[in-house]
């Protein structure tokens, strides 16, 4: 790769030359701070800046973007960003953070909309000429980057040196008018700034290493300092929105004015905000600011580097100047928590895993995209519960294993993951049922046989029905609609009955009225080898069954527990109790199954909304062996 | 498709917001193709029994009022209360925080006394009658006006935003007003607007009322922070706090 010195004439020439080849976004002045907007001419470019209110982030992952666009009956449209441009001017420590948003973005689910957007991207990087106010890159070993780029400036004196890192950024600068050949002093004198640099953009400073932080914040869950700062806390999201290494988002709907068609946004989002975590029917996974305020720490310095294996703090400052109470500075915060445990040991070090492959997909797979499917059959079940049968309108099948779900899509009203609820025995078709609790569900409730709808999926875990529920007797406890995604276990393995041992199923319901399958229950129950118990918390005149909570339930069950494998599911407030009993019963941990509920969005690890600490609930889960979570404060 | 009948009413504002409406200009156009507007003084005279979408503009100020608005109530399926007078009393209930007599005094001088003067302490809509949505502002932004009434034709609950407005502020890369040594009350104020007034260059005056849950003890410390007092903060807050409680 070549390298170039670049005179100031020579180089205003340059960037005219490329604005009229290319769209050119590069940094300018916004009153008294510095922005990235498209340039227009080389003049504008403030190569001087401290640094940029939002990072370059917007421009491949942008504040809104239109993902696709859709019809009333359903049909969706990807729309992916083609038109190639320069971003120009990036500090090392924003081409560090693009590095890290490349690997998330590819790894595992291929997000095609931020990567086409970054194919068509060329990252003309250059070295800090001023420090910000609260730059700490020196701490992060961001103040300068080897990688990253397609070509990196460095002013030297009155000159830039120009070095090109890829193939692109060589094509740029085959398009330099002139300049010459940098002497040896020239790359000396670059060394020398770079230098200079990683000691001077250290506003604060970070006395442990970033990558002892791992094991730093697995000891600081429960220090005081999350309540006492977050005391303070607007719970605004100001700090996660102009981070270059946040990436979490909402999606929309809008329907246009003709009610015929509508586009499907996202948006930037903030796990600082009231209600990022928080569900349809009031429950909030993060009801409390300090909560809130913990997870950013924790994104940053834990979960993330446990996953990716890089700290997700490029240490860029703008959170800090960013939160007016002055509570975001991560440095502040690390440092606090390390003057309180100065003693943590090398071996404690989370071992940074290896990013995960990168699979390379054709461009036109969208993620996000769903397909199309029709309803076979749609029946209530209760005054808010809809039975439904549905079919791929590929004539495929769904193809998923018992415990997964897709997410469900109605044009002008989002999506929703709902559980499947059929057997993967049953061909042809696949089954759900749907509470009616908010905007899409409700729109469901209306649709009637033969009405189409989106489907993407299956995602997530499964119950072990081919491994360790194999041969063993089986203890299955539900609550309320918990019973939808377990019923395609109950039918998976009646239908292969011969492989597994007696199967107990143990029901909840609130009152009569809310029983969900009551028909199937009497079928299952009937079976050999079947115990199947019910009861509901509020009877009426008519029910002659059982009385009270689930828990009441276990005593009358008799099971050996070295031979048992539990599944629980229900709603939030059921586990800690039916654990306990479970527990008492001589359940092993890693002979319980939980099925778990989050916020979701995109169901593909990317948007964080169904985190519990550093768990993807919507990869990891909803599926979870009792004994992997244990530790996972926000688990149950 | 079936037009969902829409009426709009008017009690003590400016009638900004429904001068928002009539400036949605092409959009106006798109509005009518979708609902049927049954009453609405500022555009049209016909009257109509029930509406599927009743919006009230203005907040409630005098007896005879309450009586009416009990009336639409009973007569739409989906109320909307349309803009800060509505939604929280908006800069209507200043009042309240003096005596009654002494405001009608002021304003109307010799003639406070004369019946059709009556005045009770505002009330926003939702102190007289259950609302069933809120277009929040002063006035109104037009964006989130069409989607709500968009929203409502689809049969869908509009999403109105229960965050600050400096998440919009942020997403508009403004210049926090903060570095202007202004008070803004974005940090504590529902978003919406797309931070219409911080894009502007001033500082956000909270017409849209407060988030859910405002931290204001937060906003307090902010004041010591840069070189504000206390008091400055809550003179700011006065103009469209909803938390007024109605006096006399
Ligand atoms: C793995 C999983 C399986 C589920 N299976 C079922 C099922 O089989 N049957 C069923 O009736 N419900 C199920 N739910 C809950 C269902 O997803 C929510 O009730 C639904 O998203 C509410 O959407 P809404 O638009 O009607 O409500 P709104 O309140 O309008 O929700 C708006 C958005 O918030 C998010 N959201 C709200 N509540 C939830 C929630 N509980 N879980 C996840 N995201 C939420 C969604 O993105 C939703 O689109 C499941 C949830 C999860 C996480
Ligand atoms: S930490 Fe600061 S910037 Fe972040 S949400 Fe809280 S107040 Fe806002
Ligand atoms: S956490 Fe703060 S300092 Fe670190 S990268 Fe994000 S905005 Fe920059
Ligand atoms: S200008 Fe106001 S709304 Fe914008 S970020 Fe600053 S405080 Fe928040
Ligand atoms: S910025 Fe504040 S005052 Fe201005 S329109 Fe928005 S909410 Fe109202
Ligand atoms: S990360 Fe988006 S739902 Fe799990």
């Amino acid at each position: 790769m070549s390298t170039r010195k670049l005179n100031q004439e020579v180089f205003g020439l340059w960037v005219n030359e490329l604005i009229a080849r290319q769209r050119v976004v590069g940094v300018q002045a916004k009153e008294e701070r510095f922005v990235f907007e498209p340039l227009s001419k080389a003049e504008d470019l403030r190569l001087d800046y401290d640094v940029t209110i939002l990072p370059p982030k917007k421009y491949l992952l942008p504040q809104r973007e239109n993902l696709m666009a859709f019809t009333a009956q359903g049909e969706y449209e990807s729309r992916l960003e083609h038109e190639p441009f320069i971003l120009f001017g990036v500090h090392p420590y924003d081409v560090v953070a693009i590095s890290q948003l490349d690997a998330i973005f590819r790894a595992g689910h291929y997000d095609v909309h931020y990567m086409t957007r970054r194919r068509n991207a060329t990252i003309v990087a250059c070295d800090v000429q001023k420090a910000s106010a609260h730059v700490f890159a020196s701490s992060m070993n961001t103040a300068t980057v080897q990688d990253g780029f397609d070509l990196l400036l460095t002013k030297i004196g009155d000159d830039y040196l120009a070095d090109a890192g890829t193939e692109k950024g060589e094509a740029l600068l085959a398009l330099v008018p002139g300049g010459v050949e940098p002497a040896k002093e020239d790359f000396a004198k670059r060394e020398q700034v770079w230098r200079t640099n990683q000691e001077s953009l250290g506003k604060h400073d970070l006395k442990c290493r970033p990558d002892e932080l791992p094991a730093l914040l697995a000891k600081s869950y429960d220090d005081p300092i999350w309540e006492e700062k977050a005391r303070l806390c607007f719970s605004c999201g100001s700090c996660n929105l102009v981070c270059p290494t946040c990436y979490c988002f909402d999606v929309h709907d809008d329907m246009n004015w003709d009610m015929q068609t509508g586009t499907r946004t996202r948006s930037c989002d903030a796990c600082l905000l009231n209600e990022f975590a928080a569900v349809a029917g009031g429950h909030n996974f993060r009801r409390h600011p300090a909560e809130r305020y913990r997870h950013r720490f924790y994104r940053k310095g834990s979960y993330i580097p446990n996953k990716f294996g890089f700290v997700a703090c490029v240490g860029c400052g703008r959170c800090i100047s960013a939160c007016l109470t002055g509570i975001a500075n991560p440095v502040e915060i690390y440092n606090q928590l390390y003057a309180k445990s100065p003693d943590i040991e090398t071996s404690e070090q989370a071992a940074l895993p290896e990013v995960s492959p990168v699979t390379e997909r054709t461009l036109s797979e969208d993620i996000y995209a769903p397909q199309a499917a029709t309803l076979v059959q749609t029946r209530p079940l209760t005054e808010l519960e809809t039975f439904y049968e549905i079919r791929l309108d590929s004539g495929l099948e769904l193809g998923h294993e018992p415990g997964q779900f897709v997410e469900i899509s109605l044009p002008g009203f989002g999506e929703a993951p709902i559980s499947v609820s059929s057997s993967p025995t049953q061909r042809g078709t696949f089954q759900m049922v749907v509470r009616n609790v908010g905007n899409l569900t409700n729109a469901l409730g209306k649709l009637v046989t033969g009405d189409r709808i989106g489907v993407r999926g299956p995602f997530g875990s499964e119950f072990p029905v081919h491994d360790v529920m194999k041969g063993r007797d089986i203890l299955l406890i539900c609550g309320g609609i918990g019973l939808v995604p377990v019923r395609s276990a109950i039918n998976y393995i009646l239908d292969n009955r011969e492989d597994y041992g007696h199967m107990t199923i143990l029901y909840g319901a609130k009152t009569p009225a809310d029983r969900i399958f009551a028909d199937e229950q009497r079928d299952w129950g009937q079976r050999t080898h079947v115990t199947m118990l019910e009861t509901v918390d509020d009877p009426d005149e008519n029910w002659h069954g059982h009385v009270g909570r689930i828990t009441a339930l276990l005593p009358l069950v008799h099971i050996s527990p070295e031979n048992t494998i539990a599944v629980v599911c229900g709603p939030p407030v059921m586990y800690r109790f039916v654990l306990e009993e479970l527990q008492k019963m001589g359940m092993s941990d890693d002979s319980i199954y939980l099925s778990l509920e989050r916020r979701m969005k995109c169901g593909v690890g990317k948007c964080g909304h169904c985190q519990m600490n550093g768990v993807y609930v919507c990869q990891e889960g909803p599926v979870f062996q009792y004994s992997t979570i244990r530790e996972v404060m926000e688990a149950i | 498709m079936n037009k969902p009948k829409v009426a709009i009413f008017d009690f003590a504002g400016c009638e900004g917001c429904q001068l928002q409406i009539v400036n949605m200009e092409e959009e106006i156009l798109d509005l009518i193709s979708i609902v049927r507007l049954v009453e609405w003084r500022e555009g049209m005279s016909e009257q109509s029994e029930e509406y599927d979408v009743a919006i009230i503009e203005g907040s409630i100020t005098r007896p005879q009022d309450e009586e009416k608005v009990r009336q639409i109530r009973e007569r739409a399926k989906t109320l909307v209360a349309l803009g800060a007078c509505a939604t929280d009393g908006g800069v209507n209930k200043i009042k309240n925080r003096f005596d009654l007599q002494e405001v009608k005094q002021l304003v109307y001088g010799a003639d406070s006394a004369l019946p059709h003067l009556d005045s009770a302490p505002t009330k926003a809509v939702d102190e007289v009658v259950q609302v069933d949505y809120k277009i929040y502002g002063c006035p109104i932004d037009r964006r989130e006006f069409a989607h709500v009434v968009r929203s409502l034709v689809m049969g869908k609950r509009p999403e109105i935003p229960n965050y600050p407005v400096c998440v919009e502020c942020k997403r508009k890369e403004n210049v926090c007003r903060y570095e202007y040594h202004e008070i803004c009350l974005g940090p504590i104020t529902r978003a919406g607007c797309d931070a219409r007034c911080p894009s502007f260059g001033t500082w956000c005056f909270g017409c849209r009322g407060s988030v859910d849950e405002p931290n204001v003890q937060a906003a307090r410390e902010v004041m010591e922070r840069y070189g504000k007092k206390v008091e400055d903060l809550e003179d700011r807050m006065l103009l469209f706090s909803n938390k007024q409680e109605a006096r006399g």
